[in-house]
């Protein structure tokens, strides 16, 4: 870990009580620790914790940061999977926790205007008496915010055919590590000039710090059918996949749940998957009411066609919920099987899902682990969750990940889907990207951050810890 | 426009790459041209020699059942549609002057029709981007696959970038399966708001119909029309739609046989017109007023709204004072109301006097500086073009 923090301990922290006021700092040692982890599995305590209320506060703790070389940190909820939260080069983190509000539902303009901290899940509950719903649904959807959701470009089931965060987001306040407030776009489909709002959606961090975003707010779909497919084999549900959009049809999720992800989800949750299946597929049409039961009978025609051995469609909404409710808490749910787990995110084109499901089985045998799957296969996206118990597995553990990554990439696809590349995977980018490529994002980072100072150690390689991987990668 | 005299014309990207690394020694502008389809947007200043796009063609490659195609920038947009149809397949983008553009050009000048309404835009459908920046470093972003978060998403800011940034040599794009049924329908009305309410009633359900465009002119009645893709029962039931919300104000629906031809001459508006065409993007509740404002104005002679997304061109004809009051008037009216507008089409006589892009300077047009000089440090590639610099 490179610590290269200006401003350290108390002198850091007793600068920013002076700047913003005793309540808005933490400084203690108890108190950081609390914020040295997220989602992932690599921790490193912050120097100093702000919590501002306003884009003032942030604005006046990037200037000091600025004008004292220290780095800061954005967090959400702490939910993310990459790392991306975590103070690797020391600073300070910077919570979101009380700039959580709704600023305004418009519902005349289908936007909502919000504050960072906001969770996911409170603005979809808080636009449906209008009809309206927030489409991104990360699986983490009751604590994620939608600050985080901007970070890491979140995606989640539904995405397949309503897209992920940066189709949803048309106006973003941020303010760059200098302090600078910038207002980018608002609520019309598109500004004149750069999209600078796309290339900062997905930027973990890294491009500056969001203080408040303008989403699009889409009409509740009429009505859903929701089906559930279980079959002997991985190979047969993966199949079936590529067979459902070959017939011309597009649903607006196709979830695959393995054996192990079942027995976890069954004994955590309850919600009704077969035990006995290889793979289960959990599909979802929706939008208007007319046409969806025949929509569904021709996935359910196809799934049988491919060998499916139970076909169920949920008959009520309270069937649906808990269809749903045991993809989202899948992975809360692998705690019924091992102590931790270290999930990727790899994508492939959706036709190579057989074969690479195959390398991540041999990944396993391999290196002597269970792998869960649980994944967005329509979209491509795996969700390998490597399972371990003592932090004295976690190297062998990351090297599995690694490997199930470089046939992702082999496939001719990418090292993440969803999650973020953080500081979990930044090392992995050249296995993607060419040296041209990382420069070219570099120079994108240099027009916001001269300075380097936002969420330093993230997406990009880092010279002192990546060697280690670019050494195993030579040999 | 100035002729210009040198022309080169790059047969793939390492070529390309050549090219304006060489240009960029010698600091000569390029003007970057695909088809010719696009030369009324931004202001064109005269270049020292333009890179002509069409030998980098071809689709490079098309799984079907990934969903995903990937194809050469200067690969005109109907043969990768008429590629795509031999699969069952289509790019849902209708550009305007689909028969002759590029893909190329369509990325760069963020080319979008009505069916943005259902489908998306430009930057909701390139998943993949190669370009040439302008010191010659050959960047890609993105990837084959249609969900991909690994680094910074550049794909966004070549859309719409005008040639400014890079010269896209290559691009992956998410393709969809072609409807079953595409039909349409049309409602007319007296009055411009009872168009946009109508329209907007639709919005607000989960029909999701490919296009809901509104057409209006000074003497004539204003039109809605709709255009709905997908399983029979769904598409019938968005025309039923259409067709109760139209009763509310006095008109009733007629059904077409498939998609109203029309579509594709009001989504070309910007070209067929006479005079000057203003391009608005508003928010979606500020388009009858805005509508309403355009109708008043001397000269006005033509209103053609994308309803479901907000994007009203207005056509303007007369003296040249009156013009260029309209067009004062309308740019005003859209960064008042909370979008933004350009002039997107003016007669050579008025070049000198109407810019494409007004006074209201765009939000973060200091870090749009400063990409420029990014990712074209000498400053060659479209110089002055684009309203970011």
């Amino acid at each position: 870990m490179t610590v290269r923090a200006g401003l350290r301990g108390a002198a850091l922290v007793s600068g920013l009580t002076d700047l913003l006021g005793e309540d808005k700092v933490l400084g203690t040692r108890e108190d950081l620790l609390i914020y040295e982890y997220d989602g992932a599995v690599d921790t490193a305590t912050p120097d100093a914790v702000v919590l501002p209320i306003d884009t003032t506060d942030v604005a006046k703790l990037s200037r000091f940061c600025h004008q004292h070389g220290v780095p800061i940190v954005p967090r959400g909820a702490g939910t993310g999977l990459s790392g991306g939260a975590i103070p690797v080069e020391g600073g300070v983190v910077v919570s979101f926790a009380r700039m959580s509000r709704i600023l305004e539902i418009d519902v005349a303009n289908l936007r909502a205007v919000v504050q960072p901290g906001l969770v996911n899940l409170h603005l979809s509950t808080a636009a449906a008496p209008h009809g309206l719903y927030f489409v991104p649904d990360p699986s983490s959807q009751k604590a994620c915010t939608i600050g985080g959701n901007v970070a890491e470009n979140s995606g989640g089931p539904h995405t397949l055919a309503y897209g992920v965060t940066t189709n949803h987001v048309t106006g973003l306040e941020i303010v760059l590590s200098d302090g600078t407030v910038v207002r980018l776009g608002g609520k019309a489909v598109e500004y004149e000039g750069y999209d600078l709002i796309g290339a900062f959606v997905g930027s973990e961090g890294t491009l500056g710090i969001v203080t408040e975003v303008t989403v699009r707010l889409t009409p509740l779909p009429e009505d859903k059918r929701t089906i559930l497919a279980a079959f002997p084999t991985m190979d047969g549900a993966s199949e079936t996949v590529s067979a459902i959009i070959a017939a011309g049809i597009v649903p607006s999720a196709i979830e695959l749940m393995d054996q192990l992800a079942t027995e976890a989800v069954e004994a955590a949750v309850g919600a009704g998957y077969p035990l006995d299946a290889g793979g289960i597929l959990l599909m979802e049409v929706d939008g208007l009411r007319d046409g969806l039961d025949d929509a569904a009978t021709r996935i359910e025609d196809i799934c049988r066609a491919n060998g499916a051995t139970t076909v169920r469609r949920a008959a009520t909404t309270l069937e649906r919920d808990r269809l749903w409710a045991g993809r989202k808490g899948a992975f809360a749910a692998m705690g019924r099987l091992a102590p931790a787990y270290y999930v990727q995110d790899g994508v492939i084109p959706r036709t190579r899902l057989p074969g690479v499901l195959r390398i991540v089985r041999e990944v396993a045998e391999r290196h002597g682990v269970r792998i869960a799957n649980v994944f967005h296969a329509g979209d491509g996206n795996l969700h390998p969750l490597i399972l371990f118990a003592n932090e004295s597995e976690l190297e062998g553990v990351k090297q599995a990940g690694l490997e199930i990554l470089e046939a992702c990439v082999a496939a001719g696809g990418s090292i993440t889907g969803e999650h973020g590349v953080g500081m979990e995977k930044n090392c992995f980018m050249p296995l993607q990207f060419s040296a041209d490529d990382i420069a070219t994002m570099g120079r994108v980072k240099a027009v916001f951050d001269p300075a380097g100072l936002a969420n330093p150690g993230k997406i990009f390689p880092t010279p002192s810890r990546c060697r280690e991987f670019q050494l195993a990668a030579r040999r | 426009m100035t002729v210009a005299t040198a022309r080169i014309q790059p047969a793939d990207a390492a070529a390309c790459a050549r090219a304006v690394a060489e240009a960029a020694g010698a600091s000569r502008t390029l003007r970057i041209r695909g088809a010719g389809t696009k030369d009324h947007i931004g202001d064109l200043l005269p270049t020292d020699a333009v890179l002509d796009t069409t030998a980098l063609a071809g689709v490079v490659a098309h799984v079907p059942a990934d969903l995903t195609v990937t194809v050469a920038a200067g690969t005109r947009f109907a043969d990768l549609r008429d590629a795509l149809a031999l699969a069952g397949q289509f790019l849902p983008l209708d550009p305007p002057y689909a028969d002759a553009a590029t893909i190329g050009g369509i990325v760069a000048a963020n080319s979008t029709g009505f069916w943005r309404a259902r489908y998306g835009g430009v930057r909701d459908l390139l998943i993949g981007t190669t370009a040439v920046l302008g010191d010659g470093t050959i960047a890609r972003s993105g990837g084959r696959v249609v969900k991909n978060v690994a680094g910074y998403d550049l794909n966004k800011l070549f859309v719409g970038s005008l040639g400014t940034l890079g010269v896209i040599v290559e691009c992956t794009f998410k393709v969809l399966p072609r409807p079953p049924v595409s039909a349409g329908a049309h409602a007319r009305f007296k009055r411009g708001a009872d168009a946009f309410a109508v329209a907007d009633a639709i919005v607000r359900t989960s029909a999701r119909p490919a296009a809901l465009a509104i057409s209006g002119g000074p003497d004539s009645a204003w039109e809605l029309l709709v255009q709905a893709d997908g399983d029979a029962a769904p598409v019938a039931r968005t025309l039923d739609l259409l067709d109760q919300a139209a009763r509310t104000h006095g008109a009733s629906a007629q059904r077409h046989d498939g998609v109203p031809a029309v579509l594709e001459t009001l989504n070309e508006v910007s070209i067929r017109a006479e005079g000057t065409v203003v391009r608005a993007a508003l928010p979606l509740a500020a388009q009858p007023a805005f509508a309403a404002a355009a109708a008043r104005l001397e000269g006005f002679t033509q209103l053609v709204a994308d309803a479901a997304s907000g994007i009203v061109r207005v056509a303007l004809r007369g003296e040249d004072a009156v013009v260029l009051g309209g067009t004062d008037a309308l740019l005003a009216a859209a960064h008042v109301c909370g979008g933004s507008a350009r002039v997107e089409r003016r007669p050579e006589s008025l070049r000198a006097r109407l810019g494409a892009w007004g006074d209201a300077e765009p939000a973060g047009r200091f870090l749009m500086h400063r990409l420029k000089e990014a990712f074209d440090p000498r400053g060659i590639l479209e110089p002055g073009r684009s309203a970011a610099g």
